[in-house]
């Protein structure tokens, strides 16, 4: 279709302004976090600092145990993705290639629960965690994040998506539901499974409603929890150190979705398609 | 013994019946085929032979063994699907190998059946590649290939050439009669298209709405179809149909009629239908300016490249004929001409034939 | 979403149950421990007066529900809530709606850099986010604030002051989920085929028609979607801006239906006024989702005939 340059340089130009407002916050902050807090207050249009310091970063390591915080979330994200990226698989294994009694009726429950408010299973999930005695611990962050459907929505629509044929010759060679597993579905839908599993690190990584119950001391915080503290309402004065803090919480899903992309956007767009 | 009984087969989903109590029996060693319009039954039959779908009701026995409760993977069966199916993230050489391999046939034997397919389909310098980097005809041929390795007793295709064009179609139809030749399996073939059918088969099964209408070898079914159904299926521009009276030897169109041959008038006789309806086919019809015992009006004339489909008002009803020139005077009234061994008479009940007197029934497929 | 046998007549099925069952098993007992049971305990909790600390619950019937309705604050908290959603969804919905509606049609170059740019703030933290959004709007000593000085605007108090600085925490949220929906419908639009959009426009259909008469509804099913993701996902973003900028103050005046669950629960350790708002809460969406598996499950099958 043929479109005049009248009509699209106008909107090009709105979402170019969009696009900074998107994403302006997050050079500031990459800025700013090598400004000394003076040098903030005195040029806070500037991204560029005039003269670029670490000192930020070293306040974090010296006041927090830094590398602990960042070791906690990397650990949790991690146990939460590889679970929930195995158990999802197996169960949109189950729902695409099964007949079973229930079937409709489990998939609209297990789906219907992305839907519940956190506010309803919160207080018996945190009484059900400190009676573990893992209040405080990051087992207690990591055991609820494990219950999500969206892994099994996701990798559902996947599945859905490969050629049924292919699967009925590899059952007329009498092929194992491990082989067709294993060779046949897994490579087809690594790029779904790779952008489901990019977006459950990424999630857990920034997870902060259920750390901030569970977690008490400091050297089990996760990296949100520990940029929490350096916040008042005022906007605060360790500001600098903040954006320093931002910057560590934020480099791995930028780079994660910086090398991804492609695929993350493929698998959302196959999923809201529908 | 291995060849494929179907007792009584009945597949519903639901509600919808979609093959109705079939009984059929397909030999070893044959190529046959199932033919019908689209929504037929062909392919829920095709897959029931494959056990991708549970048998409602009835028996399916192959090699003398009832299979209703086997799963597919325990049927020796090879097909090839009219997508083909290959594995796209495999290269040909693996597709091909990768059920042997699954199998855990010796390496060598690999290999050799590998070499062996390779060079029947012409698929040398392509191991390598994958599906994506293949044209429609490789990609057919590949899947061919990868069915053909198993050495399966028996052999399905779905639609395998419907994704083809037409002159890889005509290759491809060959190739497939070569690859029976020499391996012999009992082959089973889902098409719609009637010359591939006639091509390749050595019987054909015609369906409709999940009923069996004929099975016969291809040269009967064109020349002496079992009912109406089949009559106008096969063959194109279809087999004329018209309403008619039979009186004391005598066919009667409206005011028109001819005389019917005395084997004719037996075998009506014999039939004892109230009803009859007459059939003949367009190229069966002789169209002449010279009088003759009936006539009819032309109505328009279509090109087909070959010949010209000539349309015609008979006793007011259509009629299509087919001549090798397009010099018929329009709206003006032509004669029409048959030989007795070409036309067919069906019992308007029933819509069966009413048979075929033996004397004709071999003269009619001598001529051809 | 999907209703995964509609299909499945046509489809090879394995009837090996009980191996289904086992694939299942790991994600339903997980869901059932953290999901279903805690659900049903939000329940029962609702009908008792319980401090989370003391041995004893007592048995209070529909008590927790009354005091609920009757309190001033959750009719305050309500209306703040229906605030959220509008704002949100004006952001969330129709913006990303018209966007991808455009960006489709009408911005031939650049489309795949727009999606990946306006996709990206989807990755970050939503503390990171409200940290970043307080020192920017700071009122005045923020960027924006020096900005709006130089032609002579001056930013509100936000934080103090009741309306600003739900549009604030909005603002915070839809810079997170704004490019996940936009994502989807534009995906959705797109499978829309290009020759209907060309044969309304050679007939001379202006394009505000084009969006209402054949856009709206060829994508309806992804556009219900994304409403209630809007509002039921968006709802539960803005906790964390709202706990982390305004605890839910000034005076509740940030509060929303979610936060001040956690806030009876957690602040004032009310587990019974806890559950019986969550429970309401929850029936609001528990009506969005019947409007989603009914409308949308239906149109999504009917588009994939």
């Amino acid at each position: 279709m043929k479109i005049s340059k009248k009509v699209t340089i106008p909107w090009h130009i709105i979402f170019i302004f969009i696009i900074f407002l998107l994403i302006f916050p997050i050079i500031f902050a990459i800025g700013t976090s090598f400004k000394t807090l003076q040098d903030a207050y005195n040029n806070p249009l500037s991204i560029f600092p005039t003269s670029p310091t670490l000192e930020n970063y070293k306040v974090f390591f010296e006041s927090l145990p830094a590398f602990k915080v960042t070791l906690n979330t990397f650990i949790i994200a991690s146990v939460v993705t590889i679970f929930k990226v195995i158990t999802s698989f197996l169960a949109a294994y189950a729902f695409v290639y099964f007949i079973f009694k229930g079937k409709n009726v489990l998939y609209f429950i297990l789906i219907s629960t992305i839907f519940l408010p956190f506010t309803v299973t919160m207080i018996p999930n945190y009484l059900v965690i400190s009676k573990m005695g893992l209040g405080n611990s990051i087992w207690g962050v990591i055991l609820p994040q494990l219950a999500d459907a969206m892994g099994i929505f996701l990798l559902t629509q996947a599945l859905r998506s490969i050629s049924i044929s292919l699967i009925e010759v590899a059952r007329l060679d009498n092929m194992s539901h491990w082989h067709i597993m294993k060779d046949i579905v897994l490579p087809l839908v690594k790029p779904a499974v790779t952008s489901t599993g990019i977006w459950f690190f990424i999630t857990s990584w920034n997870e902060y409603v259920w750390p901030v119950l569970i977690l008490k001391s400091t050297e089990n915080f996760t990296l949100p929890l520990a940029l929490q503290m350096y916040i008042s309402s005022e906007g605060g004065t360790n500001f600098t150190v903040a954006m320093a803090v931002s910057v560590i919480t934020m480099i791995l899903p930028l780079a994660l979705y910086l090398i991804f992309q492609k695929y993350i956007i493929g698998t959302f767009i196959s999923s809201g398609i529908k | 013994m291995k060849e494929i009984h179907f007792e009584d087969v009945k597949k519903n989903y639901g509600q919808t019946e979609v093959v109705k109590g079939l009984n059929l029996t397909i030999e070893k060693g044959e190529r046959l085929i199932l033919l019908g319009p689209s929504g037929c039954g062909k392919s829920t039959t095709l897959r029931l032979i494959a056990g991708l779908e549970e048998i409602s009701s009835g028996k399916l026995i192959m090699d003398g063994k009832v299979v209703n409760n086997i799963p597919s993977g325990k049927r020796n069966v090879a097909m090839v699907f009219q997508n083909y199916a290959l594995y796209p993230h495999m290269t040909v050489k693996q597709n091909i190998t990768y059920a042997l391999r699954m199998k855990k046939v010796p390496k060598k034997e690999i290999e050799l059946r590998l070499e062996d397919a390779l060079k029947m389909l012409q698929l040398n310098g392509l191991e390598e590649r994958l599906p994506k980097d293949l044209s429609g005809g490789q990609r057919q041929r590949v899947a061919l290939a990868r069915a053909i390795v198993k050495q399966a007793d028996y052999f399905l295709l779905d639609e395998p050439l419907s994704n083809l064009d037409a002159q890889l179609r005509v290759s491809a139809r060959k190739e497939l009669v070569n690859i029976h030749e020499k391996y012999k399996q009992t082959i089973v073939y889902v098409t719609h298209d009637q010359i591939e059918a006639m091509t390749v088969g050595n019987r054909i099964a015609l369906l409709n709405e999940g009923v069996l209408q004929m099975l016969d070898t291809p040269e009967n079914v064109y020349h002496h179809p079992s009912n109406i159904f089949t009559a106008k299926f096969i063959g194109a521009p279809p087999t004329n149909i018209f309403t008619m009276k039979y009186q004391d030897g005598d066919i009667h169109f409206g005011t028109q009629s001819f005389s019917l041959s005395p084997e004719w008038a037996k075998k009506v006789y014999e039939a004892a239908s109230s009803q009859l309806v007459f059939g003949i086919r367009p190229e069966h019809i002789e169209l002449s300016t010279e009088p003759q015992a009936l006539h009819a009006t032309v109505k328009s004339i279509e090109n087909l490249g070959a010949e010209y489909a000539v349309y015609l008002t008979f006793n007011n009803e259509e009629m299509i004929a087919l001549s090798s020139h397009k010099y018929w005077p329009l709206n003006q009234q032509v004669y029409v001409r048959f030989k007795m061994e070409h036309i067919h008479l069906f019992d308007k009940a029933t819509t069966n034939s009413i048979g075929y007197p033996i004397a004709y029934k071999n003269k009619s497929m001598s001529l051809n | 979403m999907q209703v995964v046998t509609s299909r499945s007549k046509k489809r090879f099925v394995h009837k090996q149950s009980i191996l289904a069952y086992s694939l299942l098993l790991p994600s339903v007992a997980i869901i059932a421990m953290f999901m279903f049971w805690p659900f049903l305990y939000t329940i029962y909790l609702s009908f008792f007066d319980w401090n989370m600390i003391s041995l004893t619950k007592n048995f209070v019937g529909l008590q927790n529900y009354i005091d609920v309705l009757k309190d001033p604050i959750t009719y305050k908290v309500l209306l703040n809530t229906a605030l959220y959603i509008l704002i949100l969804l004006v952001f969330n919905f129709t913006i990303s709606y018209i966007f991808a509606f455009v960006l489709n049609f009408f911005v031939g170059k650049m489309d795949g850099f727009y999606k990946s740019a306006f996709f990206l703030p989807s990755f970050i933290s939503l503390v990171v986010g409200s940290i970043l959004f307080t020192w920017l709007l700071n009122p005045v000593s923020g960027p924006v604030a020096i900005v709006m000085g130089w032609i002579g605007l001056s930013m509100p108090i936000w934080s103090k002051s009741e309306g600003w600085i739900i549009v604030v925490i909005t603002l915070i949220t839809s810079w997170k989920i704004f490019g996940y929906n936009f994502i989807l419908l534009y995906a959705s639009i797109n499978g829309i085929s290009r020759e209907i959009i060309e044969a309304a426009r050679l007939d001379n259909v202006p394009l505000w028609k084009i969006f209402f008469h054949i856009i709206g509804p060829m994508s309806s099913a992804t556009g219900i979607y994304v409403f209630i993701i809007t509002i039921v996902q968006g709802l539960q973003f803005s906790f964390t801006p709202i706990k982390i900028i305004a605890q839910g103050g000034p005076n509740y005046a940030s509060s929303n239906a979610i936060y001040h669950a956690y806030h009876e629960a957690f602040v004032l350790y009310r587990t019974g006024h806890s559950a019986a708002l969550s429970i309401l809460t929850m029936a609001i969406f528990v009506v969005l989702l019947i409007v989603e598996f009914k409308y949308v499950e239906r149109g999504i099958y009917y588009e994939n005939k």
